[in-house]
């Protein structure tokens, strides 16, 4: 059957791994330039270009897009590093700001019409952001505390020392190797199961409609009306997940720096 | 929160935050305990040839000691 949508029809009805491998946008780049790494640039671009521009000529009574931007810095400090980092949390706020924009923008390409993949479902994006939190609060701990004192209080919990042997193997696993694991594969996985979800009521629409009976072939539409509903739960996921990584990220940077835990 | 030039205003919904922090914290020790211990017991297993034993040993002796530091560094 051809139908309007026949790029779409291109990719089998159930969709693989291979929809999120796509080809280079540019021979010469090879696997430089494609959809995702573009994707994440004008990201970066966006973000850069808003702060430059709000905060170009601050006023004393804000203008829009300044109020805009102050809100997220505001919220990165105020909602974010304050209350979880404490006082000298404040000088983390420019990172977390960051962090939550980058993320949010990369994330929010996932339901951008026309665009409608992320960045984030590519697992090297977040190891990368996963990593950079990763050496910063160990960086800080040992900063802080001495690498000696810092892997001490990292490893050696509170408890007799007969069960000691049992307990250091299970925080040495849950502080360095769990903790920028599960950071990398949160995002990641939360991203790439979205688009699948819509893709699989997306493609599922049109593979319901090019079925021969008439009966099957309106079922398109609940398909379709699926991928809509879906795409508001993305949007919430979107947010949650930028969230819930620079609230993490600052909760690990807590813990390495408080004195003992 | 923007507009608002004071830094140091008391905020009282931090506990957001530590909400999710505590429970990641939660289930990384409980998972966490179970999969060191069970990788640890299953590579006994592979070694002495003991079919299975020390991998359920080591998952529940796992388990234990995942529920024990969470009491430890979460309980009163």
């Amino acid at each position: 059957m051809s139908s309007p949508a026949v790029g779409l029809l291109a990719s089998p009805f159930p969709p693989g791994v291979g929809e999120f491998f796509l080809p280079s946008l540019w021979e010469a780049a090879g696997p430089w330039l494609t959809k995702f790494t573009l994707y994440a640039w004008v990201a970066v671009g966006i973000i850069m270009v808003f702060f430059l521009v709000a905060y170009r000529n601050p006023k004393l009574v804000p203008t829009k897009t300044q109020w805009m931007a102050e809100s997220i810095y505001g919220f990165a400090r105020d909602g974010i590093a304050t209350p979880m980092i404490g006082h000298e949390g404040v000088r983390f706020a420019p990172y977390f700001a960051t962090l939550f924009c980058f993320i949010l923008l990369t994330n929010l390409w996932s339901i951008f019409p026309f665009v409608q993949i992320s960045p984030n479902t590519h697992i090297a994006f977040p190891i990368v952001l996963a990593v950079i939190s990763y050496v910063m609060f160990n960086y800080l701990g040992i900063r802080r505390h001495g690498a000696l004192k810092y892997f001490k209080t990292a490893l050696i919990p509170p408890a007799p020392w007969y069960i000691l042997p049992l307990l250091i193997p299970i925080e040495f696993a849950s502080t360095f190797i769990f903790r920028p694991v599960t950071l990398a594969l949160r995002l990641f996985a939360n991203m790439f199961a979205g688009h699948m979800i819509l893709l699989v009521f997306t493609l599922g629409g049109f593979a319901l409609l090019e079925s021969s009976s008439w009966f099957i072939k309106p079922l398109s539409l609940a398909s379709w009306a699926m991928t809509i509903a879906l795409t508001f739960l993305e949007a919430l996921v979107i947010l949650l997940q930028a969230y819930v990584f620079v609230v993490l990220t600052a909760s690990y940077i807590t813990g390495a720096l408080a004195e003992e835990h | 929160m923007a507009g608002d030039p004071s830094p140091q205003r008391p905020r009282n919904d931090d506990e957001a935050g530590k909400g999710a922090n505590q429970g990641y914290l939660a289930l990384s020790y409980l998972i966490g305990g179970i999969a060191v211990w069970g990788l640890i017991g299953w590579l006994i297993d592979r070694w002495l040839d003991t079919g299975g034993v020390a991998t359920g040993l080591g998952v529940i002796l796992g388990a234990a000691g995942g529920i024990y530091l969470l009491v430890r560094r979460m309980g009163a």
